[in-house]
């Protein structure tokens, strides 16, 4: 086996013998602890916090039905009645919200509206572009061929690269990255010719780059678009990133969900390598660069970067504490630079095009676009990249369609699950942190959910936090037990009886996650009961009967 | 935490301020909040913190306030930059305190708040009552935030040391850490995630099953009793004020510190000493659990001599003195000084082993003499 003798050995260990036997047996952990020498409980507690990982013979292929919020809606509850008898079980927003309902089986994604509809499709392309405005991301994506190499090379690919190497210096690089006003686009917004600069400047080697592919927010499915029509522009885009901070070696931690991506990511490196785009002396020049793809095994919390890190290191994924930050300390304690796919495939443009010409693509003062994965009651789901700071009304109604004739949109989510809910006249925000922030929420990664005047959104509510509980680490008590704890209160499992009193334990534990989470996760998921209270009073009052 | 001298001297050297709940206090390089405050005694909560281990930021009890940024910070995990101000306490972070004690509390009610109060019986380990300290100190009970109980005891572990009892386990990690980094035995980890989170060993096995070596140290770091000291336990109902007795561990030549329990006459446990200079806090199987013959009934009450037909019975004390001496000078006289071999017990008290060399070297002037701990 070639991989103990590469980088980040643990997941492609793991999963080729979960692959080989359908589930990691007991003999499995014990020669993966003694060849990698990882204490065996280290080994054990660690594959157990992963959702993928089967235990029992035949786990592997047991069927996972999505349940996501979306997916609620389309009768997931239905599909997993049908495949009962095959073990199914459910698993997570699986990341295809713009699709029928999503079926993890064996090494294949099937979608279906019911078991007889079951069948392999392709991931939707995006909808044939509906602004006015011009397309960073997607402005090829369309194009038949895009994600082979020649697809990608007859429409300026990877020349952005070739120049570079040839002409520009990696500070030339980060110059223009940071002139453009990029920033992260996984939904924390850090400014990405900022965070390149500092890996740069940081000492020690070697330095990695990490293409965050985790896409596990629900309601996110617009980094498997990218990476399943244009995966070229996401390999120039870190080899492009590596060249500017001096990495020599990246990494694609790529969601266990999307396992057709995982084909179509290796077979473009395989292109490139065999192109001179990766690998040693790229491009005729000096510049070395090797690209490895992890797939993760079922953990939100993985999206988050310094879970990830650990996750890639073979360690308990737990988030980090910060500082020190990954751009001095990531992978393997040593500097590297997190970025998340649609981040990646702006750099390579951005450097063809410019830094002006990406900032005039935003509306206004904000610079650049968003890709936004839009789904649920609306006419035309899928991903739209939008110019930052366009009306939210804009992209529902003009862009997607509005709701179903004779419905009204109710709410939406914002950052997938993350933001909370927006309704009532905030549906009139414009698409820009500064505007959703305004609002309690964020932009973050840039899923938005959308329930029509006929959904429950209690029932929503509790559906987002079961699944931040379901997915909270277990490291910091706020989120563990506060999470567990919202859950139970919007099921009315436990809790007062009487609305001022529940209200008041809501609003507490809410208040205590958001100020005193040790991450993201945590701090996110009360923007779900806040929202819940301050759009529908009257649909909590109703649930209390009164 | 250990430092070379040249460590505290560069430490010094860099020393500067941050302002700390008004005042002006200096700092050294690379502390973190947490150890500065309790430098200063603020009595800052926390439940996670061990200071032999690394800081975790798992409790978030220990959240300080420091201006410029938006949310509290985890004390322990946040290094001191100069001119950071900083609040150990205010009305927000004892509120914030209460709801996560109240948290904490409402998550491992399992059988031990009755009555508003929690009670662990000390006999369980060293810092067995911290989270019950806390809950009187915040007036936490239990009763708020009802719900789901998360941990589950392992009574199927029937090993004679290490009580399981994970129903009062509030997933602080802090025995996982403390076997991976301090004993370096990695015999437990955290199995699952979020509130279903539990402490297991390889395959969920029983601990004599898994790599544990049963030195104690996570029961004697445990913060709330839910890994408890068995053998103390034998003794909870046995009545007596418990009383600790500093000594040193006689079993090797580490010379551990430790604090003998004792209930009247009785001794009925051992604490790690954790200012101990050479254990800090840290003991193996035998200094942690091996004392029962100490008073074992098993035990030889009287001196016993052989008589002539090669039965062994009781003696006086003055007839076993004058048949031993007697049998040493006759060696001496026949076959000369080198003859004689003393070999004292690790069992035996430090006063004993120190009269046995003086015995053989000022009694015999041979240096014949060992110890058994002396491996």
């Amino acid at each position: 086996m070639r991989t103990p003798n590469e980088p980040a050995p643990l997941l492609p260990l793991l999963h080729a013998y979960h692959d080989r036997d359908g589930m990691l047996t007991d003999d499995a952990l014990r020669e993966i602890s003694a060849t990698l020498k990882i204490p065996l409980a280290d080994l054990y507690g660690t594959v157990t916090f992963y959702h993928f990982f089967a235990r029992e013979p035949g786990g592997r292929d047991a069927p996972r039905v999505c349940d996501g919020p979306i997916c609620k809606l389309k009768g997931c509850d239905g599909m997993l009645d049908a495949l009962a008898a095959e073990g199914a079980k459910p698993m997570p927003c699986a990341g295809r919200c713009d699709e029928p309902i999503p079926v993890l089986r064996g090494g294949e994604v099937l979608t279906g509206l019911s078991v007889d509809d079951l069948r392999v499709r392709p991931t939707p392309l995006p909808p044939a572009y509906p602004g006015d405005d011009e397309e960073c991301v997607f402005a090829h994506i369309r194009e038949p061929g895009r994600a082979t190499l020649d697809g990608y090379r007859a429409n300026g690919g990877y020349t952005a690269l070739e120049s570079a190497l040839r002409d520009a210096s990696p500070g030339a690089v980060i110059e223009t990255i940071e002139a453009s006003g990029l920033a992260g686009r996984g939904g924390a917004g850090f400014p990405t010719g900022r965070k390149w600069r500092a890996v740069a400047d940081a000492a020690g080697s070697p330095k990695t780059i990490v293409c965050n592919a985790d896409e596990g927010e629900p309601g996110c499915f617009k980094d498997r678009a990218i990476m399943d029509y244009d995966p070229h522009a996401i390999i120039e885009g870190m080899v492009l990133a590596g060249f500017a901070t001096g990495a020599e070696r990246g990494f694609i931690y790529l969601r266990y969900e999307y396992p057709k991506t995982l084909e179509i990511l290796e077979r473009a490196i395989a292109e490139a390598e065999s192109a001179g785009m990766l690998g040693d002396d790229i491009a005729g020049t000096d510049t070395e660069f090797r690209l490895y793809v992890r797939r993760g095994a079922g953990a939100y919390i993985c999206g988050e970067e310094t879970s990830l890190l650990n996750s890639l290191e073979g360690k308990h994924p737990f988030p980090r504490n910060r500082p020190p930050f990954p751009v001095t300390h990531g992978f393997e304690d040593l500097p590297t630079a997190v970025n998340n796919v649609e981040t990646l495939a702006s750099v390579a443009p951005i450097l063809r095009n410019g830094a002006e010409w990406y900032r005039g693509l935003g509306r206004g003062e904000h610079a650049g676009t968003k890709l936004i994965s839009l789904s649920g009651d609306i006419q035309r789901p899928g991903n739209y990249e939008v110019p930052i700071g366009l009306p939210l009304r804009t992209l529902l109604d003009d862009w997607a369609g509005g709701p179903q004739p004779g419905r009204s949109i109710q709410a939406v989510t914002m950052a997938g699950l993350s933001g909370g809910f927006l309704g009532g006249e905030d549906l009139d925000a414009t698409l820009d942190e500064p505007s959703l922030r305004g609002k309690g929420s964020f932009l973050g990664a840039g899923g938005i959910m959308v329930f029509d005047d006929t959904r429950d959104m209690l029932e929503v509510a509790h559906g987002a936090m079961r699944f931040f509980a379901h997915e909270s680490c277990g490291k910091c008590f706020p989120c563990r037990i506060g999470t567990q704890r919202l859950t139970e209160r919007l099921a009315r499992d436990a809790g007062p009886a009487a609305l001022d009193a529940w209200r008041e334990e809501v609003a507490d534990i809410g208040a205590t996650m958001k100020a005193t989470s040790a991450c993201g996760l945590g701090m996110a998921a009360p923007l779900i009961t806040e929202s819940l209270l301050r759009y529908f009073p009257d649909a909590v009052r109703a649930h209390f009967g009164d | 935490m250990t430092q070379t001298s040249d460590a505290i001297e560069a430490r010094t050297a860099s020393q500067t301020t941050i302002v700390l709940d008004g005042t002006e206090v200096p700092f050294c390089d690379g502390e973190t909040l947490y150890e500065i405050s309790r430098r200063h005694r603020k009595e800052v909560p926390t439940l996670c913190y061990d200071d032999r281990l690394d800081a975790f930021g798992a409790c978030r009890l220990c959240v300080v306030e420091v201006d410029g940024f938006r949310n509290p910070v985890a004390s322990c995990t946040t290094k001191a930059t100069p001119g950071m101000v900083v609040r150990s306490t205010s009305e927000t972070l004892e509120r914030h305190r209460k709801t996560l004690m109240e948290l904490v509390v409402s998550e491992n009610t399992g059988g031990s708040a009755r009555n508003g109060n929690i009670d662990v019986d000390p006999l369980r380990g060293l810092k067995s009552q911290e989270l019950s300290n806390l809950a009187t100190r915040y007036e936490v009970d239990g009763t708020r935030f009802a719900g789901a109980t998360s941990g589950k005891s392992r009574q199927d572990d029937g090993n004679p040391f290490i009580l399981r009892d994970y129903d009062k386990c509030i997933s602080c990690y802090r025995c996982v850490r403390v076997c991976a980094e301090r004993e370096g035995d990695y015999a437990i980890s955290v199995m699952n995630r979020g509130f279903h989170t539990q402490i297991t060993t390889e395959f969920d096995s029983k601990l004599e099953d898994s790599a544990c070596t049963f030195c104690g140290q996570c029961v004697q770091t445990c913060p709330t009793g839910a890994l408890a000291d068995r053998k103390a336990l034998r003794d909870a109902e046995t009545p007596g004020e418990l009383k600790k007795t500093r000594t040193v561990c006689p079993y090797c030549g580490v010379g551990c510190s430790v604090d003998m329990l004792s209930k009247g006459d009785k001794i009925v446990g051992i604490h790690p000493a954790m200012d101990g200079p050479a254990n800090q806090g840290a003991l193996c199987i035998k200094g942690q659990y091996a004392f029962d013959f100490i008073q074992h009934p098993d035990r030889l009450q009287t001196p016993m001599i052989r008589a002539s037909n090669g039965q062994l019975v009781p003696a006086t004390w003055d007839e076993a003195l004058d048949r031993a001496a007697a049998g040493f000078l006759a060696a001496n006289r026949d076959h000369g000084r080198h003859s004689i071999y003393a070999i004292a017990s690790g069992r035996a008290p430090h006063e004993s082993a120190y009269s046995v060399q003086k015995f053989i070297r000022a009694g015999f002037a041979s240096n014949h003499v060992d110890n058994c701990s002396r491996a």
